[in-house]
């Protein structure tokens, strides 16, 4: 597909892709390399891309429920990182609360790290219960070469609590990706086997890369359970300073996210052993997937089969209802990374089909994942700006578009059915029952009344409409 | 109104020359304003008899911004010229540069510039380490510079990195070289050598100052030669290099030299072989 939009933008054409009769990818500049992707952005690409401190502070360190998150840097930067992603947690401290330095021009001139080390110390005294102090780091702190790491040190030493400082400055990285590194990173360097603790571990495992997104770990946390494992660590979502302390006790990680948290899998195989399993939590196939991978590492599978039965027979009616409803509709996934490619098979389960797909910050790997699922004809696109957004809904008319909220309105704008997959309508969507909630969210987008509304022949608004409301005619 | 930057190699001299040329203008009736752009806040010492006046961005950051205003910053010293130090950050912490900028755009906000003023001098720190302390020769402030050297070396070295910068500022439109003022070290052959070089860089020595102990003199009193005494022959140095600056018209865009080039000069000039 060619977007007129992109006239003048020919860089873009790297960036979008068709899956080719032959399975292979047609780019957009006719070449038949594969689809570029983590690469910086083109100037004058309006990008809904996000910076590095944003992937850090929002999406891995934030969702760590006790500590106190601290953002070292202007106002401004702290403002966004308060209350736009619903990682929940079985108390609401890190959702109620967030920190900042507050940094103004004389802290720039001067230096920014007494002020820093008075934030830290005034936090925990007001917030004796908070187990450590994240502090991120931004563009401007960075750049007058304030030594956080050493404030850090000093801290650590006056309040007696860890003091972790990420290293998320927000020009680094071309996406908000690099943010996700940095977090691992940091995370694994200072907290990660950072106390011993006495037990049995060996029919534990870590979910790594789940934020707890409106709850979803309530759909499958009990599914490991119910096979006779426990959850020792959560990788971030619900999660305590302690249990990432002890995260290298447990004998197996599964990843689910695997853009966002490769990284500390990767490092605690590197330092512990520890191995990995990559897995996908939403839709029946991948679910059941997971828990029989999950599963046949402890020896478990007869147990796995059985929750499995057991949760397909509970949710069968509903999605039975729901697959009738939605047959063969068409779908445009745009998400940050991973869900696109998590997602496809799901929608599959539910009788519809992927014909256009866009992720924010996917990597090689991501698009792999995409290109190997998507029907032949589907179109992929890296990076999406908002112009070719508008685009794809125009031309191809997607019967549902899931997105996140930047896109919401575009969408109804544009008469194009939406579901927020980024921090869900209602929630949660993984595991078994949350699909059931996903189909139901799908429908409800669907099959709203508006649609018929605005497809019936628009009529003009009376004359009288002005004067009724207490306005003057105006000529 | 001229405003005036004077850039040079660290310890080369600068900030006493500079003081000197504004004592002389200022005993012969120009009304001129000295801006320090060196966190260290010395460039006006020999002005004000050694008083240490509070600094901009110390104001700014004891009192706050809606606080700051010229009675406390600008401070009259010899012959009422009116002295302010930007200040900064201590060494190895916050941004001295963004504090010369936020510290100049302060005294244009309080008005600083409106005023009935002949000169305005910029005394900026040796190294220009980053675009802050390149904001003197923004669009809207400094349009002439004068670079301090002697016939040493690294002095002519960082002269010529200077004119980088400059030629950068110039091909934008403003910002234009006034020429090179020789603060003598007694190098061999000092005065042919940076002729040669200002002649190089399409400028030109504006003067040679001769090395003299009056100077050292009159700063261990905390004075400008010109207030120390004005009869002294360095006194008089001073004043015509104060007067070549106010009849001056020549303003160039600056042409720097490779280090080959400057090598080659410094050879030629017979002071390394």
């Amino acid at each position: 597909m060619k977007f007129t939009c992109n006239q003048n933008l020919p860089e873009r054409a790297i960036h979008i892709a068709l899956k080719g009769p032959d399975g292979g990818c047609q780019r957009g500049d006719g070449s038949g390399c594969f689809i570029a992707s983590n690469v910086p952005t083109t100037p004058g690409d309006m990008t809904e891309r996000g910076c590095t401190y944003a992937g850090c502070r929002g999406v891995v360190g934030g969702p760590v429920k006790d500590a106190i998150q601290l953002t070292h840097g202007p106002i401004g930067c702290a403002f966004f990182s308060w209350g736009y992603r619903p990682h929940l947690a079985d108390s609401d401290f890190h959702i109620k609360y967030t920190f900042v330095s507050d940094m103004n021009e004389t802290n720039i001139v001067f230096g920014g790290e007494k002020k820093l080390l008075q934030c830290i110390i005034e936090a925990s005294r007001e917030f004796p219960d908070a187990r450590a102090v994240f502090i991120y780091n931004t563009c401007s702190t960075a750049l007058i070469g304030d030594d956080g790491r050493d404030v850090a040190k000093q801290a650590e030493e006056l309040i007696g609590k860890p003091v972790v400082f990420f290293e998320c400055e927000g020009f680094r990285g071309v996406s908000q990706s690099m943010g996700h590194h940095v977090g691992n990173e940091t995370i694994f360097r200072q907290l990660v086997g950072s106390v011993e603790p006495e037990g049995d571990f060996s029919r534990s495992i870590n979910i790594i890369g789940d934020y707890n997104i409106k709850n979803d770990l309530r759909t499958f946390e009990y599914l490991f359970e119910a096979v006779g494992l426990k959850i020792l660590t959560r990788f971030t979502g619900n999660v305590s300073v302690d249990e990432l302390k002890i995260m290298h006790k447990a004998p197996l990680n599964v990843v689910h996210c695997q853009r966002s948290a490769t990284y500390i899998a990767d490092m605690m195989r590197d330092k512990y052993g520890t191995p990995y399993i990559n897995v996908t939590l939403w839709g029946i196939k991948n679910m059941s997937q997971a828990l029989r991978d999950t599963a046949a590492f402890f020896g478990l599978e007869a147990q796995a089969e059985e929750v499995i039965e057991r949760e397909l027979a509970r949710i069968q009616p509903g999605l039975d209802y729901y697959r009738q409803r939605l047959q063969g509709k068409t779908v445009f996934i745009y998400q940050g990374g991973p869900r696109v490619w998590h997602w496809i098979e799901l929608l599959r389960e539910l009788g519809m089909e992927t014909m256009t797909a866009a992720t924010t910050f996917g990597h090689d790997d991501d698009y792999q994942k995409i290109f190997r699922q998507l029907k032949e004809g589907a179109l992929v696109v890296d990076n999406p700006n908002g112009p070719e957004i508008e685009e794809i809904l125009r031309e191809r008319r997607p019967d549902l578009f899931i997105s996140g909220n930047k896109e919401k309105y575009v969408a109804y704008k544009m008469g194009v059915p939406f579901v927020n997959g980024h921090t869900y309508d209602t929630g949660p969507y993984a595991g078994f029952v949350g699909m059931v909630n996903f189909a139901r969210d799908i429908d409800k987008a669907l099959h709203a009344p508006i649609w018929k509304t605005l497809r019936s022949r628009a009529r003009p608004a009376p004359v009288a409409h002005h004067t009724s409301h207490g306005f003057e005619e105006v000529e | 109104m001229r405003q005036v930057a004077f850039y040079g190699k660290g310890g080369i001299g600068k900030s006493t020359t500079q003081q000197n040329i504004a004592a002389a203008l200022a005993s012969m009736g120009k009304k001129v304003m000295v801006v320090g752009c060196d966190p260290k806040a010395d460039c006006t010492r020999l002005l004000l008899g050694g008083v240490r006046q509070p600094s901009v961005l110390d104001t700014l950051r004891d009192f706050g911004a809606e606080r700051v205003n010229l009675e406390r910053v600008m401070v009259p010293g010899y012959a009422t010229v009116r002295c302010v130090e930007s200040g900064g950050p201590e060494p190895g912490v916050g941004c001295g540069g963004r504090g010369v900028i936020t510290a100049i755009q302060t005294l244009e906000t309080l008005g600083a510039y409106e005023d009935d003023l002949d000169y305005v001098f910029y005394d900026v720190l040796g190294d220009v380490v980053c675009g802050g302390f390149a904001m003197p020769i923004r669009e809207g402030y400094a349009e002439e510079i004068y670079i301090v050297c002697s016939g040493e070396y690294m002095a002519l070295f960082a002269a010529n990195n200077i004119c980088k910068g400059i030629k950068k500022f110039a091909e934008r439109g403003y910002a234009r070289l006034g020429g090179l003022i020789c603060n003598s070290r007694l190098v061999e052959n000092e005065r042919a050598l940076v002729e040669e070089f200002a002649r190089r860089l399409n400028s030109k020595m504006i003067h040679f100052v001769p090395r003299s102990k009056d100077v050292q003199r009159a700063e261990i009193n905390k004075k400008t030669v010109i207030d120390y005494d004005p009869s002294l022959p360095q006194a008089e140095e001073y004043r015509q290099l104060a007067r070549k600056i106010d009849s001056n018209t020549e303003f160039t865009i600056p042409t720097p030299i490779t280090q080959d080039e400057l090598e080659d000069l410094m050879r030629e000039y017979g002071i390394v072989d």
